[in-house]
């Protein structure tokens, strides 16, 4: 770790937030989605003659409830908040500032939440039924109000609506175009992980007098409205999407995009994918309850794993390069700022926030500025790596690229002037083993800008 | 003019009077040698001891077993089952199967390592099949370029059988390893042993020939090292390289050879081959180890094979497609430049994961070694091919001890010296 910059080799900062993040959502869904359950099994388990062997089971259901999501649950949601503070500060800092009440009505809820499940959980053999059954409700309606309240700041991210950087109106950024259709499907997945779970816990059972089969068939429904539902408001939600992200995920599945961004659509489709095989999953052990085992209810937990993997990823990508949607670049530059006049042209250290304070056009300036300017997107020789990406680069090319770097589609606004990009260009030289000084390059570059318009050339455009 | 002459002759105008009766003269009604034909009495009833044979009570009847065990006969399925095994006489093979048994202990999950190579596999036949469709061995890199460019879902069909190639092979070092420790080669089962090492040596050929087909920088120079080692290689050697390549070096002409290697020769051997090693496993069911043999009757549990058994392999191979999606996704499979055969080979070129033993090996013996190296490297195969004859005591006795360290050795080695090729 490199402070003020998170350097981290072969994922990239945003790597390492995205792999805590996944295993985080799942568990999170599973956390509401699981409290609905526990309410519906109780209130079944009551309708059943042999309601008490029910709540044996439901008994296991909650004690693996309670350690995966409190424990695992805590672990990476605190792993989350670390990671985005150091991946993005500038964009941390605009979600706690913006959205300062909704943040203290979540951490409220999860106060109520966890106190609830504990309640629940210990007051098993000691409370009233009626008590039991009502602190399962009241635990889901709770932890479905934590979730009402992150999906607003996470569509946000995506969608920010009629939110401006000038307006900064909480309410249109929190209930923006795509809050509705998210939260929705976040519902209908969380009660599909929730029987994902009770299969987990039903396949250790032993299969005697057809309980087993009664419970996985009951846990086995709960992916129904999911697999009824998420085709149309999938379709709503990326309907809601912004129409550049759309045109490339669709590109992305045609190839049109020249291979440019496929990735955001693979992880759709990995999404739909395993959606798909989720349902087909579940359905097969509503038709053979008997056979259910260990392996194939973990097998389909990981399905669910891959699905979230998908889904969030693609999520992500589809912000690229923002991490708020056209307002905040991911490397911590304003879309505003970069648009004022002269602010693109200033040395580029001294507009960080921690100025490293090295020799102009020494080796550590390029490093410097490529940290700090492009390394919250781009490792070196890991994901989206920089040099695969530069192979046929020239220390000239480079520095020309860097340039326009923006009108190449996806990348964001260089900023800083002649000597940054030649600092830059030659640290790109020496990660191919080449050793080219800033100065020389910058040299090249004004000789080549000399000759150009001697010839009386226009801009030749970019290789 | 005859009748017969028109026939064979369109050309001829045909006769006035003939014209009304067919105005085609192609056309002209039956010849009555044919007519006569067709009444050849071999035509026409069906012999007497057809009929009996038809009547044979292997086929009409339905087995009382199995008429208990299909559903009524007035519904849709009960009819339909009825008609079959009027019709085939397979009912004990359904028995058979319907008893099929699978062990249930603590090591239980390694018998479905097997199943997943086989997923693999047809995830290898269906994307290969359709990578088919657009590759072309006359224009290898441009096509692939074209199907990762240009093609819907290009990119992705590609990704996904380069991972489940990788991922079916690793399946395929597991299962052999797995059924080594538990000791599934001993007798009864050489054979599936064998047909089971034969299987990996085949899909192993398979990587290497499809590796060749994209003929990109990577693929080309790895290949030209590969065959230029076997080049070395005794007796043989000079001769099997030419073979392969076409010429002294590796050009179009090797892919020419590669390709109907990779898309019909092998896979059809790989069939063959898996269809007498999955009988095998069929018929002889699947080893137990000995703790499981051990065990007294009353506590051997198992698993019903149909449907029990296999419904929980639904979901693993559901995992397992969803992986092979997430992994193209996170790691696409990238097409590198063009194969240059004038330009130097880039530096570090290595071949894939699962020839990197011999390699380092050749690496570790360099010059008059290299003799000796190959030798080494042509032990691990031989000692593989020898195990179930000389260790076959059930339970283990000292030779199996023996087998079991020496396996332990062996899969420490085969890891560490592909995990220093790789790093290196
Ligand atoms: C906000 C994120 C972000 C930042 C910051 C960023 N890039 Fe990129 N860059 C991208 C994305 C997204 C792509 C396109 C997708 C890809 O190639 O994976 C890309 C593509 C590229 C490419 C490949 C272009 C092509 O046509 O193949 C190069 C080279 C590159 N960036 C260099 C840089 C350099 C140098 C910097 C720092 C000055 C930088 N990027 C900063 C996101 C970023």
């Amino acid at each position: 770790m490199n402070y003020p910059v998170w350097d981290v080799p072969f994922l990239g900062a945003g790597m390492v937030v995205a792999i805590i993040a996944i295993i985080h959502v799942l568990i999170s869904h599973f956390a509401i989605g699981g409290g609905a359950l526990l309410f519906v099994a109780e209130l079944w388990s009551d309708r059943q003659p042999d309601g008490e062997r029910i709540r044996e089971w439901l008994h296991k259901y909650a004690t693996f409830f309670l350690v995966y999501t409190t424990v695992f649950g805590a672990m990476t949601g605190v792993g989350i908040w670390f990671s985005i503070q150091l991946a993005s500060p500038e964009g941390t800092s605009l979600l706690i500032h913006q959205f300062v009440f909704a943040w203290a009505i979540e951490w409220v809820l999860f106060l109520v939440e966890l106190t609830l499940l504990y309640l629940y959980y210990y007051g098993w053999r000691k409370n009233s039924r009626r008590l039991q059954v009502a602190l399962a409700g009241l635990y889901f309606v709770i932890a479905w109000g934590s979730l009402f309240v992150i999906n607003g700041i996470l569509t946000f991210m995506l969608t920010p609506g009629g939110w401006t950087i000038e307006n900064r109106d909480m309410a249109a950024g929190f209930f923006n175009p795509g809050y509705l259709p998210s939260l929705l499907i976040r519902t209908l997945v969380m009660f599909l992980v929730a029987g994902l779970g009770g299969l987990l816990v039903a396949a250790r059972l032993e299969e005697e007098g057809g309980l087993k089969e009664r419970i996985v068939v009951f846990c086995s429904r709960w992916v129904l409205p999911a697999a009824l539902l998420l085709p149309g408001l999938s379709y709503w939600y990326w309907k809601t999407l912004p129409s550049n992200t759309a045109r490339l995920m669709a590109a992305g599945a045609t190839g049109l995009g020249g291979g440019r961004l496929e990735v955001m659509t693979l992880f759709a489709v990995a999404a739909g994918v395993a959606g798909t095989l989720l349902v087909l999953g579940s359905l097969l052990y509503q038709v053979r309850p008997r056979a259910l085992g260990v392996a194939g209810a973990m097998a389909l937990f990981v399905v669910a794993q891959i699905g979230f993997l998908g889904g969030e990823f693609a999520r992500e990508l589809a912000r690229k390069p923002y991490v708020i949607y056209d307002t905040l670049y991911s490397n911590s530059l304003w879309k505003h700022k970069a648009a004022e006049a002269g602010y693109r042209q200033q040395p580029y250290l001294s507009l960080t926030r921690w100025d490293p304070d090295v020799v102009p056009l020494t080796p550590q300036h390029g490093e410097w500025a490529f940290r700090l300017q492009c390394a919250s997107c781009h490792t070196r020789s890991g994901y989206r790596g920089i040099i695969p990406r530069t192979e046929s680069w020239t220390p000239l090319s480079g520095f020309k690229w860097l340039e326009t770097m923006d009108q190449q589609g996806v990348p964001p606004p260089f900023v800083g002037t002649a000597e940054d990009r030649a600092a830059i260009s030659s640290y790109i030289q020496s990660l191919h083993g080449k050793n080219v000084g800033a100065a020389e390059i910058l040299a090249e570059a004004q000789a080549d800008g000399r000759r150009r318009s001697d010839g009386g050339e226009t801009r030749e455009v970019m290789p | 003019m005859t009748v017969d002459d028109t026939r064979r002759d369109p050309g001829i105008p045909v006769a006035a009077g003939r014209e009304e009766r067919s105005p085609d003269p192609r056309f002209v009604p039956i010849p009555p040698e044919a007519e006569e034909r067709s009444s050849d009495p071999r035509f026409v009833p069906i012999p007497p001891e057809a009929e009996e044979r038809f009547s044979d009570s292997r086929f009409v009847t339905i087995p009382p077993e199995a008429e208990e065990a299909l559903p009524p006969a007035d519904t849709v399925t009960g009819k339909l089952g009825r008609a079959f095994f009027r019709r085939l006489p397979v009912w004990p093979l359904v028995e058979f199967l319907s008893k099929k048994k699978v062990p249930r202990h603590r090591h239980s999950f390694w018998y479905t390592i097997g199943s997943m190579a086989l997923f693999f596999l047809v995830v290898q036949i269906v994307t290969g099949v359709l990578l088919m469709v657009y590759y072309s061995p006359s224009q290898p890199w441009s096509s692939v370029q074209r199907i990762v460019m240009e093609i819907p879902f290009g990119g992705l069909l590609r990704s996904i059988h380069h991972w489940s190639a990788n991922l079916m092979l690793l399946a395929l070092f597991v299962h052999l390893f797995s059924t080594f420790f538990m000791k599934a080669y001993r007798p009864p089962r050489e054979l599936t042993w064998l047909t089971g090492l034969a299987l990996l040596g085949t899909t192993m050929f398979l990587g290497f020939s499809g590796y060749l087909l994209p003929w990109d920088d990577l693929s080309f120079f790895a290949t030209r090292v590969g065959i230029s080692e076997l080049e070395k290689m005794p007796l043989l050697g000079t001769w099997i390289a030419g073979l392969a390549r076409g010429g002294p070096d590796v050009t179009v002409d090797t892919i020419g050879r590669f390709y109907p290697l990779h898309v019909v020769v092998l896979p059809l051997l790989l069939l063959a081959v898996l269809s007498v090693h999955l009988f095998f496993v069929q018929v002889q069911g699947v080893s137990e180890p000995d703790s499981f043999r051990a065990l007294p009757p009353e506590q051997k549990r198992y698993h019903r094979f149909f449907s029990e058994y296999l419904v929980n392999e639904i979901p693993i191979w559901m995992a397992l497609a969803a992986l092979l999606v997430a992994l193209s996704a996170l790691f696409p499979r990238v097409l590198a430049p063009e194969a240059d055969p004038a330009a130097a080979a880039p530096e570090g070129i290595k071949p894939e994961w699962y020839f990197m033993v011999p390699f380092q090996m050749l690496k570790l013996f360099p010059g008059s070694l290299e003799l000796l190296g190959m030798a080494l490297t042509g032990l691990i195969p031989v000692l593989f091919l020898v195990v179930p004859f000389v260790d076959r005591s059930v339970p283990a006795d000292r030779r199996g001890r023996v087998a079991t360290r020496v396996g332990v050795a062996f899969l420490v080695y085969l890891v560490a010296m592909t995990v220093w090729g790789m790093v290196s």
